[in-house]
């Protein structure tokens, strides 16, 4: 056990060590704190936005525009009374210069049209989502109300009338409603996915090329000579697994901090802090977490002894390319499929992508996050993951075995069979 | 422990070919053995079946007096294969480290160990240097102490001289020397005689898997008797190739330009051909009675066989005349 351990060790220790390591491990938390700093610019958004409302109607319509659009708290309007028919171009010319000078972030132009087809025209510098959104919003309000007016409808009414909804969405998971929504269980299925697979691929991958190298560098019949083959595989991966986990906890530990720190990060960037904590966040459960663990290192385990098998019966870095292919095939399966489980998480396809032992580290997580998943299922397909490892770490193990100490020209698939046999 | 290595019968086939063929061969404790061959003769396949690298497809090994091979082992037996390799990418120290645990060393003891090692054998300065940093020389010292790191009882080199300048080659031969001193076994194969005539106790000739002789140095030159002789010149050789091909007088001879070392026909007296040399004007720097160099026992035994190829059935030793 201590020679495993000694293995471990020296392979956590040496990847750790890399550069590429820590590029990534910054690099992680530096994409969640641009993602904050971009919710928090995108709410800041929401602020007051001084605009000139030009009134080319003939019933003077732009007084209550002014008055509307001060009401919604977004705006800070002024009027600019031009009187109907055709729009000096002056006046335009002048107001876009205000524009580009930035006194102004933008103007509306209002004419006899917008209460007879609904039509009305803005121009700014920056055409932002909420700000049209609010700008739509208050005109129809208006125009409603004007044109019911003219049909003699009393004003009181009117405004009695007007009322928003707000759906308050709520997602049934495992018989109890959680407070969720829709996108955001298809975001933290589709993250987790992501994560996984990307999670999978690239600490398999490791784990090919640090056999590799010492199937070149020959230091593999030292290894071999005071080591068991099966020992030094297990040690590899459970390094290169134990990175991969390590990698994951410093995202986990930063992304936690930096949620933390979203109210001086707010204030710092001139926002509303208490607009900032009402900010959804994808909410993630315990239980779904310990299912992303649990499929992520049973996924680790079933792929990498794959991989360290492709690292042992190739000779070199091109050769191991070619033969990697194949499993990585297997797992782009359910990378490919992630769109189909998440848009049904109950389908036939989902259900048996979820009990393929080579597609279910990835389908399983995301049904379970994206939907409601029996129990009985999510255990099914844990214990099929489970025989599947030990299945695929035997047969991994014979290959290695043999093909840690060949060289020279690549074992055909007859020959693969041979080695399992007998070794 | 009398033998630490024994090894009986062992045969290893590779698709196509038998590289080893019911070898047997056993290593006292203490002595300084070697394993010679020529190139492709099965030296490597035999080692790496005692280390446990490969497996025998019939017969055993036996180490320190039990059945199976090296990995069982592996704290009392140093082992330096034929192809080199360390980690490039890592520090010596934690090479070092890593493969003395490799082999049950404690992580601690490991580390004094190594850095005493490479004090003794001048890289103190490179401890925390990369691998990949040493020059190809000092690779090997480092790899030569990975092999003896943890004092094993016995250490097998596989052609430990291949690649060597001639101070790093002192330096390895010093410190096999001295293994044997504290009484401590070294098995090595080499197919470079002189390394193996100047440092062998005893010695197993190998060739196409099977052994032709073994025993000790002294031995294998009574066995392979027959008197010989070595000449070398001062210039002018007179009629020497003339007299050397008489074989009424000679019958074998082995050329190097300025020195030949002599096989007598039976019955033929060195005094005759001293004679024949002086009278025909050559210069002579050095006659010699001598036993035979064991570089000549092994073209002797080997060349013919190598010639004769498989199909005759390797006849054991074709030439001891």
């Amino acid at each position: 056990m201590h020679k495993v351990w000694a293995v471990i060790r020296r392979e956590f220790v040496e990847r750790v060590r890399t550069k590429w390591f820590w590029v990534s491990a910054i690099l992680g938390p530096v994409l969640f704190a641009g993602i904050i700093v971009y919710q928090i610019v995108q709410s800041m958004g929401g602020a007051v936005r001084d605009v000139a409302v030009v009134d080319n109607t003939s019933d003077k319509l732009g007084k209550q525009v002014v008055e509307a659009l001060e009401a919604s708290g977004s705006f800070r309007a002024t009027l600019v009374p031009v009187g109907p028919g055709v729009i000096n171009s002056l006046v335009i010319d002048s107001l876009s210069n205000l524009v580009e000078s930035k006194r102004l972030n933008g103007f509306l132009i209002i004419r006899d049209d917008l209460v007879q087809t609904g039509r009305a025209e803005y121009q700014a510098s920056n055409l932002g989502m909420q700000t049209i959104e609010t700008l739509q919003r208050t005109l129809g309000k208006l125009v409603v109300k004007v044109r019911l007016e003219q049909k003699g409808v009393n004003p009181g009414v009117v405004d009695w009338a007007q009322i928003r909804v707000a759906l308050d969405q709520k997602k049934i998971s495992h018989g109890k409603a959680v407070s969720d929504s829709a996108t955001q269980s298809f975001f933290t299925a589709y993250l987790m996915a992501i994560l996984l697979f990307m999670a999978i691929l690239l600490y398999g991958v490791n784990v090919m090329s640090s056999v590799l190298e010492e199937k070149t560098t020959r230091i593999i019949e030292v290894l071999v000579s005071s080591i068991r083959p099966f020992q030094l595989m297990l040690g590899k991966i459970l390094g290169a697994g134990a990175v991969s986990f390590f990698q994951f906890v410093i995202w986990g530990v930063s992304a936690r901090v930096l949620l933390s720190l979203r109210g001086p990060i707010a204030r710092a960037l001139g926002a509303d802090p208490a607009q900032i904590q009402t900010m959804s966040l994808p909410h993630i459960p315990g239980a779904t977490l310990a299912v992303f663990i649990a499929f992520f290192l049973g996924g680790f385990l079933l792929y990498s002894a794959m991989f360290a098998a492709v690292g042992a019966m190739s000779s070199n870095e091109q050769e191991a390319r070619q033969a990697q292919q194949p499993v990585t095939y297997l797992l782009m399966i359910s990378y490919l499929s992630i769109l189909g489980l998440t848009n049904d998480p109950s389908s036939t396809f989902a259900r048996t992508l979820s009990l393929v032992p080579f597609t279910t580290p990835i389908a399983t997580p995301v049904r379970w996050t994206a939907g409601s998943m029996p129990m009985w299922e999510l255990v099914t397909s844990l214990v099929i993951l489970a025989v599947a490892i030990i299945g695929v770490t035997w047969i991994a193990a014979r290959i290695y075995r043999v093909g840690i100490l060949m060289t020279g020209k690549r074992p055909t698939m007859k020959e693969l069979v041979r080695w399992v046999r007998t070794a | 422990m009398s033998e630490p290595v024994i090894v009986d019968r062992v045969t290893k086939r590779f698709a196509g070919h038998t590289a080893v063929d019911a070898l047997s061969l056993s290593v006292p404790s203490g002595l300084i053995y070697g394993l010679l061959g020529p190139n492709g003769a099965g030296k490597t396949t035999t080692l790496r079946m005692i280390m446990d690298i490969y497996e025998p497809d019939s017969g055993t090994v036996r180490l320190f007096g039990q059945v199976g091979g090296g990995r069982m082992h592996s704290a009392r037996i140093g082992y330096l294969p034929e192809e080199r390799g360390l980690y490039p990418r890592m520090r010596v120290l934690d090479v070092l480290v890593f493969l003395a645990e490799a082999k049950g060393v404690s992580r601690r003891a490991a580390r004094v160990k190594a850095l005493e090692w490479l004090q003794r054998l001048g890289l103190a300065d490179w401890h925390m240097r990369k691998v990949s940093d040493l020059s190809k020389g000092m690779q090997q010292k480092v790899q030569f102490i990975s092999t003896i790191l943890h004092d094993p009882d016995l250490v097998i080199l596989d052609e430990p001289f291949s690649g060597l300048d001639p101070v790093n080659s002192q330096v390895l031969r010093d410190t096999v020397v001295d293994y044997r001193r504290r009484g401590k076994t070294v098995l090595f194969s080499t197919h470079i005689m002189e390394h193996a005539e100047k440092l062998c106790d005893r010695l197993c000739i190998i060739a196409r898997g099977r052994k032709l002789i073994d025993g000790t140095l002294a031995e294998v030159k009574s066995t392979h008797g027959g008197k010989h002789v070595i000449v070398a010149f001062d210039g002018n050789q007179g009629k020497a190739q003339q007299i050397f091909a008489d074989r009424r007088l000679v019958a074998k001879m082995q050329d190097f330009g300025q020195q030949a070392e002599l096989e007598l026909a039976p019955g033929a007296d060195a005094q005759e051909i001293l004679k024949a040399l002086v009278d025909s004007g050559a210069r002579l720097a050095r006659f010699e009675l001598a036993s035979p160099s064991l570089h000549k026992i092994f073209v002797d035994l080997v060349g013919p066989e190598a010639a004769t190829a498989a199909a005759t059935g390797a006849g054991n030793g074709g030439s001891r005349a």
